[in-house]
């Protein structure tokens, strides 16, 4: 990366591209003070180290990257350096302004993006989860940041669709970068495990397939296979399965009505809830815990 | 067509089986749910999971296999994995999820109690090995530690009791399953009562002793509907994982022993006699009145060579873990027996038998600077059976093996078999294609025998054919002892060590 480049918001190169804040590519021979202060943004920001060692607070955890790795700040979560500059080395970034709707995990990148809005809302998903903001030798991060720095430079004929696309690909990188970092394939019980605890932290969740499979980072024919040879269950009927044993445990304390143990549960209504359970128990729910809270 | 089911209860799964009266396989299916470790030390598993789990499969197997084949469910027969505890309230509602054979939380109460006078009377009569698995230590703990929970149950449970009373109501535990809880009376098959009173708890607190023949009145009417069984069809509570691998190995008589390498493993004998290890290192279990499994389990048999496959393993060429596995056994093949000198103690996860130590570690000992990776391949192997092997030497003390019977993941690969065969110098026969399914072939044999098929057990465990044979090789079993007595003075003397380690592994 020879050329620097600093573009900010407003500014002429950026006018074709209201969702970029920021795009920088920079070289930093000489340390100066307040050139990274701790901040919490609103925006999705992409650090990638191209050279040196930095050493940075993410969400209030220390973290010290090497040439390669790459930093994934999401919005709402605070970043900048504890000495309040950047060390020595070069630093590429890009401040990202999704769209945001009404849930905190269901953020749309929006209209620019060819992402389509399931896409969107999974990556959503993958990127909440994920506890590790930074991503070991990444290198194909670097490369993107290179390409998007040369459209941005020559404004050759089509470049603001490429930008954009080079955007995608960069968000593409990482979601399949984490989701296969979480799911080496030497270990799936493992991998299952963590799929399993993220199902039961949001039960009420509508899962689909797609989005289970990504993630783990999986195609979903070859998950679907890999659940059902690992556990008996296809990966709907395995969270059928866990979704019956909540609601069993609930039903077995008087203080909760049957509608919210279905909805908590996942189940789309209790008409639904009390199908799926009867057909397996035989029991209606309310039958089920009469027979189980005597007292009641 | 008259057909027998056998529902494992396995610490993984469940897994149900169908056989026709003469034991040849209908079909089969298996639902596997997860062990929670919140803490560690901490082994826990969710009951109700279990238990809808168990309901899932067997009614879609019969949906699917047995009822479209016109089957008539003779009986259905149970078996578990043994020293779980779950207690219940009041209600018989579960008061958290069951602690299962692994949890290991109770260290500190097994550790005070088998050095005392008491735990070996204790030993003595129940016939487990005071250890952390066993309900009587997990009990105690909950006693110590878990106050609350401790006052507020009702019941201290087994998963399987759990299942069966949810299916029929009886609170009911049998012979096997009971003699690993480190609370009965192996002898007069009565809970012992210096046990309860250790663990706080009295008589009315544990579930009903039942022998492993016994049949519950019957299922409740919404499950007999909801799985589409007749009113004829008996439920049998039937026995525990390790007993049944024993007997559907037919391994039932003297002169056999029995070796199951799962992730975990166990060498196990059958006979009339209670076996009483000076030093603790061997399990009594009772199959029926009389008719005792002995033997010493190990932590740390397929678990650890597949933790060298992830850790070493070629995932560049190999698709996954299973294939992954395979090409390591190849590399190992082609390798000197005896690992060209290198010795390997594979206690990375504690050992239960022959050592009896939770703090022991792995070693690789020996190692020169000509070694490759594929001499650690094959130590690793050699490792892992030279332990089985040890566990076999204390049993020979008590009892004489002229055969092998193995079952179980790790004995389907030849190369294991054959070289089980070489270091214990003995024949080792498997069961042909369905190596893993002796638990339920057992608890076919039990069935069968309940409903009259066969005289006993005995006569039953006759009926297992086992075709595959390993014959010992002239040679190799001279070289393996060589190595095997360096590792057997290794174990001896590693103890303290083990200790030092585990404290400092456990303060980083």
């Amino acid at each position: 990366m020879q050329n620097q480049l600093l573009l900010k918001k407003d500014c002429r190169e950026l006018q074709p591209f209201p969702h970029i804040i920021e795009y920088a590519c920079k070289k930093i021979n000489t340390i100066q003070f307040d050139s990274l202060k701790k901040e919490t943004s609103a925006f999705l920001r992409l650090y990638y180290v191209a050279d040196g060692r930095f050493d940075w607070q993410i969400n209030e955890q220390q973290y010290i990257l090497y040439p390669g790795d790459l930093a994934v700040i999401l919005p709402g979560q605070s970043f900048g350096a504890e000495k309040n500059f950047f060390d020595i080395g070069t630093v590429c970034w890009v401040h990202l302004q999704l769209q945001k709707n009404e849930y905190p995990d269901k953020w749309l990148i929006g209209k620019w993006s060819r992402l389509t809005d399931s896409e969107c809302k999974t990556i959503g998903r993958i990127l909440s989860i994920n506890n590790s903001p930074v991503l070991p030798r990444i290198k194909e991060a670097g490369n993107t940041f290179q390409s998007m720095q040369h459209e941005f430079i020559h404004q050759e004929i089509g470049f603001t669709a490429r930008i954009n696309q080079l955007i995608d690909e960069l968000i593409i990188l990482i979601t399949r970068h984490l989701t296969t970092q979480s799911s080496s394939r030497r270990d799936f019980p493992q991998t299952f495990m963590k799929l399993e605890q993220t199902l039961r932290e949001n039960l009420s969740h509508q899962w689909t397939v797609e989005e289970m499979a990504s993630l783990v980072g999986l195609g979903t024919t070859a998950f679907s296979e890999k659940v059902k040879s690992f556990t008996g269950f296809s990966p709907l009927n395995y969270l059928i399965n866990i979704r019956i044993s909540e609601a069993i445990k609930l039903l077995k304390r008087p203080d909760i009505n049957v509608t919210d143990i279905a909805l908590d549960t996942g189940f789309y209504s209790s008409q639904h809830f009390a199908t799926t359970f009867k057909k397996l128990t035989g029991y209606t729910p309310s039958e089920f815990r009469k027979k189980n809270i005597p007292d009641n | 067509m008259d057909c027998i089911i056998t529902v494992e209860i396995g610490t993984g799964a469940i897994r149900v089986v169908a056989f026709d009266l003469k034991g040849s396989v209908l079909g089969s299916a298996k639902g596997a749910y997860p062990t929670f470790h919140v803490k560690p030390d901490f082994s826990e598993q969710d009951p109700e999971q279990i238990f809808i789990t168990m309901l899932y499969i067997l009614k879609n197997f019969l949906n699917e296999k047995i009822h479209p084949g016109k089957y008539n469910v003779v009986c259905i027969c149970f078996s578990a994995a043994m020293h779980s505890v779950l207690p219940i309230d009041k209600n018989g509602v579960p008061l958290g999820n069951a602690m299962v054979w692994s949890d290991n939380r109770a260290k500190k109460e097994a550790g005070d109690l088998r050095n005392a006078d008491l735990g070996k009377m204790l030993y003595k009569a129940t016939g487990t090995p005071i250890h952390p698995m066993s309900p009587l230590n997990k009990i105690t703990w909950l006693k110590n530690n878990d106050k609350d929970r401790f006052a507020a149950t009702r019941k201290f449970l087994s998963i399987k009791t759990y299942i069966l009373q949810q299916l029929t109501g009886e609170y009911i535990i049998d012979h096997s399953v009971a003699s690993a809880t480190g609370l009965l009376n192996i002898h007069s098959l009565k809970w012992e009562t210096n046990a309860l009173k250790h663990a706080g708890i009295t008589e009315d607190k544990l579930a009903e002793l039942v022998p492993v023949f016994y049949s519950p009145s019957k299922l409740k009417n919404e499950y007999q509907h909801s799985l589409g069984l007749r009113d004829t069809t008996r439920i049998i509570i039937g026995s525990s994982d390790g007993c049944m691998a024993t007997l559907g190995a037919g391994v039932y008589g003297d002169g056999k022993a029995t070796v199951t390498l799962e992730e975990s493993g166990a060498v196990r004998v059958i006979g009339k006699e209670v076996l009483q290890d000076e030093k603790q290192r061997l399990f009594n279990y009772l199959v029926t009145e009389g008719n005792y499994v002995s033997g010493g389990p190990t932590n740390n048999a397929g678990s650890v060579f597949e933790w060298y496959a992830m850790q070493f393993g070629d995932f560049k060429k190999a698709f996954d873990l299973e294939s992954c596995i395979d090409m390591l056994i190849d590399e190992a093949a082609k390798m000197p027996v005896g690992s060209g000198g290198l010795i390997f103690l594979p206690y990375l996860q504690g050992e239960r038998a022959p050592i009896w130590n939770a703090n022991a570690k792995g070693v690789y000992f020996g190692l020169n600077i000509k070694h490759e990776q594929r001499h650690m391949i094959r130590a690793t192997i050699e490792g892992i059976l030279y332990n089985i092997y040890s566990i076999g030497k204390t049993l020979e003390e008590h009892r004489q093996i002229k055969s092998l019977s193995a079952n179980g993941t790790y004995a389907s690969f030849p190369f294991w078999t054959q070289m089980m065969a070489d270091i214990f110098n003995k024949p080792v026969h498997i069961k042909q294609g369905t190596g893993s399914d002796s638990v339920a072939f057992g608890s076919f044999l039990l069935s069968a025998t309940k409903i009259g098929l066969y005289k006993n057990l005995d006569e039953a465990a006759e009926s297992v054919e086992l075709p595959d044979r390993f014959m010992p090789g002239e040679t190799n079993h001279g070289i393996y002892m060589k190595h095997f007595e360096i590792f057997e003075r290794l174990i001896a003397k590693l103890g303290d060590e083990y200790d030092s380690i585990a404290k400092l592994q456990q303060d980083n």
